[in-house]
């Protein structure tokens, strides 16, 4: 029970600094730009929804290895994620360009 | 936070007439030229593997067999898969883009790098990355 109370926790703590980097810093959403800004070493952290697709999902952690850029795999599929942006459309990966105000780069990359 | 498509590095084509193959980036253009205004890349890849070579053939046979056809083609990054493997062949003074102009400039480029391409399959190194 202490296990899913502290999930639930820091499951908000990500939609918090997710929500705070939509509003300060500088994001890319959609597989083809989370690419493009993998290969141009701009992307800083990457998030997957869970119910992406499994080929795709690789693919991305592949490309991010070779960087040396963090993964996270967002506890929610992509319709949550989307919500967590604020939008009102499906997100299935996302990349941080510029954190902004928020700590989500220094916080999150031990989660993985 | 690395940038990873650096000269050498083995690559594995994705689109168009040599999709599948294997290839060694030469040289990379990030930032894209006027014609190509996207980030691109020359590579150097294999057209024709060798083939497989028994026991039983002679030396004029494995000599024919173990034969590669290369091509040189300027590819989008997003028609390339990187991967990690990096194959360190000095291309850099046998090919560049504008060998690409003119077709017997091309023809001379591509047997230039068929040879050291030949050279390091015969040798048996780099198991792991070869192109093959």
């Amino acid at each position: 029970m202490v296990a899913t109370k502290k999930t639930k926790k820091t499951h908000e703590s990500i939609n918090n600094r997710l929500a705070l980097v939509m509003k300060s810093g500088k994001y890319t959403l959609g597989y083809k730009t989370v690419l493009k800004s993998l290969r141009s070493s701009k992307g800083k952290l990457i998030i997957i929804a869970n119910n992406c697709p499994p080929l795709r999902k690789s693919e991305i952690e592949y490309y991010a290895m070779l960087c040396k850029v963090g993964v996270h795999h967002y506890n929610g599929n992509n319709v949550d994620l989307g919500t967590a942006c604020g939008k009102y459309f499906r997100v299935c990966c996302l990349s941080i360009i510029d954190p902004g105000d928020s700590d989500i780069i220094k916080s999150m990359p031990g989660d993985h | 936070m690395v940038k990873f498509l650096k000269p050498n590095k083995a690559v594995i084509v994705l689109q168009g007439r040599y999709a599948g193959r294997k290839a060694v980036i030469v040289k990379s253009f990030d930032e894209g030229t006027r014609d190509r205004p996207y980030g691109h890349c020359l590579v150097a890849g294999i057209k024709k593997y060798p083939n497989k070579v028994i026991r039983k053939d002679s030396s004029k046979k494995t000599a024919k067999k173990s034969r590669v056809k290369c091509f040189l083609k300027l590819v989008n990054y997003q028609h390339v898969m990187p991967t990690r493997y990096t194959l360190d062949v000095d291309l850099k003074d046998v090919v560049a883009v504008d060998c690409l102009q003119s077709k017997d400039k091309k023809v001379s480029a591509c047997k230039a790098t068929k040879e050291k391409l030949e050279e390091r399959f015969k040798t048996g190194k780099n198991r792991i990355c070869t192109l093959y």
